[in-house]
């Protein structure tokens, strides 16, 4: 599982997750430790009672680190004397993860939200909480069941830097032993039947997928009201479409006069370090026609090759006319290829060109998915 | 044409799986590069003049770029692969429609009109839900600010190329 996960992240970009993946290497192990008790170094064998007692078997210094430790650990200790169960072994988790807890306050969040279960009194799920919290002390997740005030919490941080795999455990954990038949708690003086409960679920989404929609667009987090949200929203949009009206017509008006060899240049420039070959060479339709003219330096540095597939021109005269004027239009420097390479888009190595179909082929594949890998 | 061109472009595409959340996505430059040369390859296709040739590819490559994980941009792919002019018809029809509608009084304040319209602007999403629609609006909204921005740019660019293609001639010659 691990591998996978940080060649993953390595594609991506290793300087910003490597802290996190060390987290979730370090919670993986623990987490074995919890479902393999053998592996434990010196921890007190999983005896039948004495929960507290059996806390107090642990070496000293972890013990006296896990009750001394901040104030969001309190709920943990009281909750395990609450139970009856040998709660020893998930306590390492935390001694583990205190010096990767993100934050004392999601700690203290998440205290608030299981003692509100604990309240309700199911001592049989106080293991599985436990193994739940720390696993879930890393990635926050949404939960999937809208229980009232925890959900309000859980959206306002809900960052995911584990892999969801371990949080959906620990949700299924925690769901199964605390709500087994209600997905849905209702709060304070709201009806509870199914209609309405379905109804507040649809709204919520609605309402969540506004906000979204608000922050996506410029000026609309200060309006109130679902109505004039929309509005701008709408507004937006159509101005949005019209901007791509009028430079679909500015791009068109440039185009014949273009040769779409110095284009390049201005798109790497723009969009950093794209890997674009630039050299001579093209398939044209009509070899027969160009002849390899070098012009202008500028235009011939910055060059690109076209390729056309023959699929791709229209059956007509007119691109093809239109590929000649730009030809003698002087601008272009391009080379003839015998053979029309099979793939659409292809930019050549920067080489003087007549290196055979294969060869090239292969160099332009590889540019080519060095410019689509990103 | 542009339906070869769209085809071909799928047949090309690779699918680098990104997997982020998607109103967001849209903002990565990476998008943008992907889109550029898109756009790029597609114009290069368009024939000459026709400003709704060139519009229509961008939104294909905009559709493509989005590798058919939104309904938008599947039924962009999709109604520009079907019979062009029976969709020219349809449009005409749908602004006959709208013309008989606009002569009401300005849009009445309710939430239903205004989804209507926004299923309306948001291609793909006559029949969805609210919620799907809302959703769909912000993919949709994310996808063409990038598209603006890549367009902008190739516009300047292609302005500035011409500029220098046309100084270098006068140079030379």
């Amino acid at each position: 599982m691990e591998p996978p996960r940080s060649s993953g992240v390595g594609i991506d970009n290793s300087g910003e997750y490597s802290p996190e993946i060390a987290e979730t290497l370090r919670f993986e192990e623990e987490i074995q430790s919890l479902i393999h008790p053998s592996s434990f170094d010196g921890s007190a064998a999983p005896t039948g009672g004495g929960s507290f007692t059996a806390l107090l078997g642990l070496p000293a210094n972890q013990a006296v680190e896990l009750l001394h430790d901040s104030g969001a650990r309190e709920p943990l200790a009281s909750r395990i004397r609450v139970g009856e169960h040998p709660v020893h072994r998930p306590f390492h988790l935390p001694l583990d993860c205190s010096s990767a807890f993100p934050s004392n306050a999601t700690l203290v969040d998440r205290a608030a939200r299981f003692s509100v279960f604990a309240a309700e009194g199911s001592p049989a799920s106080s293991s599985g909480r436990l193994k739940a919290e720390p696993q879930d002390s890393d990635s926050p997740p949404l939960d999937p069941i809208p229980t009232g005030p925890a959900k309000r919490k859980d959206t306002g941080r809900s960052k995911a830097k584990v892999t969801a795999k371990k949080s959906k455990n620990a949700e299924e954990n925690t769901d199964g032993d605390k709500l087994p038949y209600v997905h849905v708690r209702a709060r304070r003086g709201q009806a509870t039947d199914n209609h309405s409960l379905a109804e507040r679920a649809r709204r919520e989404k609605i309402n969540a997928r506004m906000k979204l929609l608000q922050e996506l667009v410029p000026g609309c987090s200060k309006i109130t009201g679902t109505a004039l949200v929309l509005d701008e929203i709408i507004n937006h949009v159509q101005t949005l479409q019209r901007q791509v009206e009028f430079l679909s017509m500015r791009l068109a008006a440039v185009n014949p006069r273009i040769d779409f060899s110095s284009l390049d240049s201005y798109l790497s420039a723009e969009c950093g370090p794209v890997t674009v070959r630039n050299g001579p060479g093209g398939v044209v339709v009509d070899p027969s026609l160009w002849p390899t003219d070098a012009t202008a330096e500028a235009t011939r540095r910055l060059l690109v090759p076209q390729f056309w597939h023959i699929d791709l021109v229209p059956p007509q005269l007119q691109p093809q006319q239109s590929l000649t004027t730009w030809e003698r239009d002087g601008a272009a420097h391009s080379q003839l290829l015998p053979n029309p390479t099979t793939s659409l888009f292809l930019y050549d190595p920067a080489n003087s060109g007549d290196t055979n179909v294969p060869h090239r082929t292969a160099k332009l594949k590889t540019a080519e998915d060095r410019a689509l890998n990103l | 044409m542009i339906a070869s061109s769209s085809s071909a472009c799928r047949s090309k595409t690779e699918e680098a799986g990104r997997k982020a959340q998607p109103p967001t996505k849209w903002r990565a430059t990476a998008q943008q590069r992907v889109y550029g040369r898109r756009l790029l390859d597609a114009l290069r296709a368009t024939a000459g003049g026709g400003a709704r040739a060139v519009k229509a590819a961008a939104d294909s490559a905009l559709a493509l770029t989005a590798r058919g994980q939104s309904r938008w941009s599947r039924a962009i792919l999709l109604g520009r692969r079907r019979n062009r002019n029976r969709r020219n018809l349809l449009q005409i029809k749908d602004k006959i429609r709208s013309d008989r509608g606009r002569t009401r009084p300005a849009s009445a304040p309710r939430g239903t009109d205004r989804l209507r319209v926004l299923r309306r602007l948001v291609p793909g999403c006559r029949k969805l839900s609210a919620a799907s629609v809302l959703e769909e609006a912000a993919d949709y909204v994310a996808a063409l600010e990038m598209q603006v921005k890549a367009m902008r740019a190739l516009a300047d660019a292609f302005s500035g190329a011409a500029r220098a293609a046309a100084t270098e001639a006068q140079r030379g010659a």
